[in-house]
């Protein structure tokens, strides 16, 4: 589904990737984990192109999405759903408009599908008495999930989780880890980074670590914990657990 | 004693010649509808031009073929914001118009219109800017593009920093047009002058010019007030 030749990355000569190539099967839940600054979220956002990589291939249902034009662009971008750390849920339109905007804007559904299906979303989710409020009425944990929520009302192919649960208090980190797990069973491709090691344990069916550009070891995760080569993965380990 | 209630019935002469007498508060009245007028119209123009620029600057900055675009937004922000606006006034005046039958009303309008659309150019660039980057990045995510994500989701939040400001410059500009007299535009501010000078007393015609300015801009800055305010209601927060 994702296949990734050769990326580089550099922001102002700083080189942040460092040549990565990976191979992501349809249906897989890959989480990343790895120290700050080691280039886990410049990976995951060069994959819809909110990062524009210096050189290399990436490749998207069969597309090479790095050399596709504007239009194009914007069309995989539909297939790829991303959550972001900080929500970025539009404060200025109700939960609704929130989640029905790109669809409505995008003519993937009518206005009136659009709303039974965010209305359908958000009972899911348990949060379909917040419909009408506005982003900011909500907990950061409330606002991850309708951030979630806007993501699948495009109906992605995949979902790209950029440190989801880091901005938030620690006890709402259950509800939005509670909702990816639902989502992965159902058979969800999942791109994650995050710092959830226990996440990575029980959802993951592989995880990568990523140190200084590159990604330095990646296993399914009881080998993963249970049995790390790298030396720069054990010290990280033995840190997090 | 007596010194002072002579120069307490003084300044009421003064001031039955300087407003009352020969109905001279209608010259003021004209004046002062005058300045307002030729504020409006360069707000009006200001907004247009200053729309216009911070697109330029904003589509420059993020398209290298159409770099030049802001090329040109910022010699005219350059030009417009480094030299005084009275000096503006005179070449536009003498210089630019010089060979048209422009009135110079129009002329003056039209100057403060261009001048003062600079600075709305970087109050609507600034006010794009204090939107959260996040935003967009949500936006494009969702694979609307990059017009879309403009006009449905920076804009709007983008529009509650620009309106305060704007009404700011709209209150500079209307202090700003007393300078409009020097090309022999019957402002206020030259209706008291004229009036001064007719009977060599200028302490009540300005005093009186001072207080109508005063007054408008401490309406204009209440109703300024009470509009954050509201803003700030539906910010739900």
């Amino acid at each position: 589904m994702i296949d990734v030749k050769d990326l580089n990355k550099s922001f102002e000569g700083h080189q942040v990737l460092k040549g990565i190539n990976e191979h992501i099967e349809k249906g897989e839940k890959v989480v990343i984990v790895g120290p700050s600054g080691s280039g886990k979220s410049t990976f995951l956002r060069c994959l819809n192109l909110l990062e524009v990589p210096t050189s290399g291939e990436i490749w998207f249902e069969g597309k090479e999405i790095t050399k596709a034009k504007t239009k194009e662009v914007n069309a995989l971008r539909q297939k790829m759903g991303m959550v972001f750390q900080h929500f970025n849920l539009f404060p200025h339109l109700t939960i609704v408009d929130n989640i029905t905007l790109a669809p409505v804007k995008l003519k993937k559904m009518t206005k009136s599908d659009a709303v039974a299906n965010a209305m359908a979303l958000l009972k899911r989710v348990g949060l379909e008495d917040k419909a009408k409020a506005y982003p900011n009425q909500l907990s950061g944990g409330q606002k991850q999930r309708i951030a979630i929520v806007r993501a699948l009302a495009m109906n992605p192919d995949v979902m790209l989780f950029d440190e989801p649960t880091s901005a938030l208090d620690p006890e709402m980190v259950g509800e939005v880890l509670e909702l990816m797990s639902q989502l992965a069973r159902d058979g969800m491709t999942m791109v994650v980074v995050t710092h959830e090691m226990g996440f990575a344990r029980e959802v993951a069916s592989r995880v990568m670590f990523m140190d200084d550009g590159k990604i330095v070891e990646q296993n399914r995760p009881e080998e993963f914990f249970s049995n790390p080569q790298n030396d720069r993965l054990k010290e990280f380990l033995s840190k997090v657990l | 004693m007596e010194g002072f209630t002579r120069w307490i019935s003084d300044l009421g002469e003064q001031f039955s010649y300087a407003f009352l007498e020969n109905r001279r508060y209608m010259a003021y009245l004209e004046g002062f509808k005058m300045t307002l007028l030729i504020s409006l119209a360069a707000v009006v123009i200001g907004v247009v031009v200053g729309v216009i620029l911070a697109l330029f600057k904003y589509t420059g900055s993020r398209n290298k073929k159409l770099r030049f675009l802001s090329v040109i937004a910022n010699i005219y922000l350059t030009i417009f914001r480094g030299t005084p606006v009275y000096v503006q006034l005179l070449i536009i005046y003498y210089v630019i118009f010089s060979p048209l039958p422009v009135p110079a009303t129009v002329a003056g309008f039209l100057c403060f219109g261009l001048n003062s659309g600079a600075y709305v150019a970087e109050i609507i660039r600034a006010g794009i800017e204090a939107v959260d980057k996040g935003q967009t990045e949500a936006g494009r995510s969702l694979g609307l593009t990059s017009g879309q994500t403009m006009a449905l989701i920076v804009m709007p939040q983008a529009i509650r920093n620009i309106l305060p400001a704007l009404g700011n410059e709209f209150i500079t500009l209307i202090k700003e047009t007393a300078i409009i007299g020097n090309i022999g535009v019957l402002d206020v501010t030259k209706v008291g002058q004229n009036i001064g000078v007719s009977n060599f007393s200028y302490l009540m015609p300005l005093l009186l010019v001072a207080v109508m300015y005063l007054i408008v801009v401490v309406i204009l800055s209440k109703l300024l007030a009470m509009f954050e305010r509201r803003l700030a209601r539906s910010d739900r927060r």
